[in-house]
């Protein structure tokens, strides 16, 4: 009887916010990548591979130290922090704001890398028909490119959304914890676990993994069905 | 009238190579371009329709598409293009593939008639067989109603029974529409049916330009010495 | 108060003197007492040579979860006594919890502040962001809170807060994007933090606003006994140590 009592009472404020940072910073993400996944599949000049690798740092780079970096760079104490706090009211560390920006640098390469791939493995001569067919490279990116790499698409969608669900080192550096506004799902769990609220830690963590598996689990068989139609 | 005149430095796995092809081409002509594998014949086309750099110049009908000051991309080039991998854009169907390049339906539906397709146009492209993909390629390139037509090897990929199918729906659409083409082929055969005019190059340069029957003697020994 | 047998010690230094082989010791270590180990482990050394101390930091309560569920801790120093109390209770503890230490709670700005007007001072419009350490884990975080409360500024400021997970995280935080932050004292005196001036940068809170931090130490069962770990223990609680403590800002006997 407790233990449902205390499931009731359960305070959805962490799993909001983790879903809520995941998906604003997906939608963002997709936004700013597609014009550099772009660029990097169409280009061969020399500076190609030192874009790549500063887009593939935050899968390496330890997430306590692109949390630490983004906690002193975007600090008001700052020139960056600063100017953006004064010209625009923005707070960019210990707010929601703040861990968009974090995420963002975070999962990166998580959406550029499968748009990349995807945008390499197109028929070069599909793309110049469609430039002969009068339309420009933005027009064809949205009618032609995007369109024949649903499956590259829809994993770099997915895997954003995931990752920064499961962010955890980086939040911790830059929210400073705050309920309602920085305390996503795996702070929560983590304090609870370092409490030893043990009870309340299974239910959040159980929570997590069934919510995050039905997400998946549909991705999968949308993709699944897609194949069957021919589409994909 | 077409004219050409261009200059191109190319890098090939034979060592380095340059393009120099300097032509005139009348309104209507069908040109067969023939010559050896790395020739540059490919290379001729892509600069044409704006695909590849060249210096030079290329001017058509009066409009300068390639000079000293301006080089006019693709999008902007009244171009029909055949690739010789037919390139359909796989999300559409048949129709879709043709509407894209031009809303005009109704001549979409000409097309397809005229190349036997019309029961197949709301299927998707990726179902077709090479014949009738290559089929919905020229189409698509004359929904263009282009001023220069140009084929990168159409029939290659074709079986003989299809290949003598689509040349003669290429040498009705010449004799319908008029349009200027300029055909890249190894098949003699072909070409002689064709082409009002055959270039040959070679290395770069083009080495022989008159009628088929000056060029593509009947002997089969010297046809095949000529465009081996 | 913790009793001193002055005997006791010098017999139990003597006696491990004698029985010590050369050994590493794991021990557990609070977040605040991370800026005086080092100076405390070369003082050990000079004693005791051999021994090897491995030191573990973190919040209170993360380590004491973690020796909860098996860690190989063999001694704990923890910032408060109510977490070696439970550990006692259970019996992964194996002395009962006695002070080494009283912990002293300061606020630090990178900025000069005007710390006459004492916590008034956090209420002002240009002090948007306080850290405290979270006061579910850490003994600092519970004085922080109970220090605001008892001056009557608790509710006034606590829209403010960013909660660092342990008292040296809250030290990142006062150093890098918080205004302002509540820390141990001890972390004041270490060579990172000597260009901090008391009364421009930092002040102490009024000592009467929180109940004292008393930081208490247990031998854990993992020891077992092990003459190292008791060497070690004895030695926090000697004249040498405490010395060191006290330069840290910590109250000593």
């Amino acid at each position: 009887m407790q233990g449902i009592l205390n499931v009731i009472s359960l305070d959805v404020a962490p799993f909001i916010l983790s879903f809520k940072l995941a998906g604003v910073t997906t939608v963002i993400l997709f936004v700013l990548s597609l014009p550099l996944a772009w660029y990097l599949s169409q280009s061969s000049s020399k500076t190609k591979p030192v874009l790549e690798a500063v887009t593939a740092l935050p899968i390496v780079l330890p997430p306590s130290v692109l949390g630490f970096y983004i906690l002193v760079v975007l600090s008001p104490n700052s020139a960056v922090g600063a100017f953006f706090e004064d010209l625009f009211g923005v707070k960019l560390v210990f707010s929601f704001t703040g861990l968009v920006v974090a995420s963002c640098f975070y999962s990166l390469p998580f959406m550029v890398q499968p748009l990349q791939s995807g945008f390499e493995s197109l028929n070069k001569h599909m793309l110049e028909a469609s430039y002969l067919a009068g339309k420009s490279k933005l027009q064809t990116v949205f009618k032609v490119a995007l369109p024949n790499i649903k499956p590259s698409l829809i994993t770099a969608l997915i895997i954003t959304f995931a990752h920064t669900v499961g962010e955890f080192g980086v939040v911790l550096m830059v929210g400073g914890s705050i309920p309602g506004e920085t305390k996503v799902a795996s702070v929560a769990i983590y304090e609870m676990v370092e409490v030893m609220e043990y009870g309340t830690a299974h239910i959040y963590s159980a929570f997590m993994v069934l919510i995050s598996f039905i997400v998946l689990l549909s991705v999968y068989i949308f993709n699944h069905s897609q194949r069957k139609i021919g589409v994909l | 009238m077409i004219q050409i005149d261009i200059h191109k430095r190319l890098h090939g796995a034979h060592g380095d190579m340059d393009l120099d092809v300097s032509l005139e081409i009348q309104k209507g002509e069908f040109i067969a371009l023939m010559g050896e594998s790395g020739s540059g014949k490919t290379t001729l086309l892509r600069v044409l329709a704006g695909l590849e750099n060249a210096e030079g110049d290329i001017s058509v009908e009066d409009v300068l598409w390639l000079g000293d000051q301006k080089t006019l991309p693709p999008q902007q080039r009244e171009i029909g293009f055949i690739f010789q991998d037919y390139a359909l854009f796989e999300h559409m169907n048949v129709e879709e593939n043709l509407l894209f390049v031009n809303q005009d339906r109704s001549l979409a539906q000409r097309l397809l008639e005229m190349t036997e397709l019309s029961r197949l146009s709301q299927r998707n492209v990726k179902g077709l067989s090479g014949g009738q993909k290559q089929r919905v390629s020229l189409c698509r390139a004359m929904m263009k109603q282009p001023k220069l037509l140009l084929m990168d090897e159409p029939l290659s990929a074709l079986d003989p029974a299809m290949r003598t199918k689509l040349q003669d729906e290429i040498l009705k659409l010449h004799k319908t529409f008029g349009i200027t083409t300029i055909m890249v082929s190894h098949d003699t055969d072909a070409s002689y049916q064709l082409a009002d005019r055959i270039w040959v190059l070679d290395h770069g340069k083009i080495i022989a330009d008159g009628r088929p029957e000056e060029i593509l003697v009947k002997s089969t020994k010297e046809v095949y010495t000529l465009c081996k | 108060m913790r009793q001193v047998n002055m005997k006791k010690i010098v017999l139990g230094l003597v006696l491990s003197l004698a029985t010590l082989s050369a050994g590493e010791i794991k021990i557990a270590v609070a977040a605040n007492v991370s800026y005086a180990i080092e100076p405390l482990k070369k003082a050990f050394n000079v004693l005791y040579p051999k021994t090897n101390i491995e030191v573990i930091l973190g919040s209170s309560g993360k380590l004491t979860a973690q020796i909860k569920n098996g860690a190989p801790y063999e001694l704990f120093m923890s910032a408060n006594m109510k977490y070696p109390e439970v550990l006692y209770k259970e019996g992964i503890a194996v002395t009962r919890p006695v002070v080494y230490a009283q912990g002293a709670l300061a606020y630090v700005s990178v900025k000069a502040q005007d710390f006459t007007q004492g916590l008034r001072l956090l209420t002002e419009g240009k002090i948007k962001k306080i850290a405290i350490a979270n006061p579910k884990t850490a003994p600092y975080g519970v004085a922080a809170v109970e220090a605001l409360k008892n001056a009557k500024m608790y509710d006034a400021v606590k829209e403010k807060f960013v909660y660092g997970e342990s008292i040296s995280q809250t030290v990142t935080y006062a150093m890098t994007a918080a205004d302002i932050g509540f820390i141990a004292k001890s972390s004041l005196f270490s060579p990172q933090m000597a260009h901090f001036k008391e009364g421009i940068h930092w002040s102490d809170v009024d000592e009467t606003l929180y109940t004292p931090i008393n930081q208490g130490m247990v031998i854990l069962k993992k020891a077992e006994g092990r003459p190292e770990v008791k060497a070690f223990y004895d030695f926090m609680l000697s004249a040498k140590a405490q010395e060191i403590l006290k330069n840290f800002g910590y109250e000593v006997e």
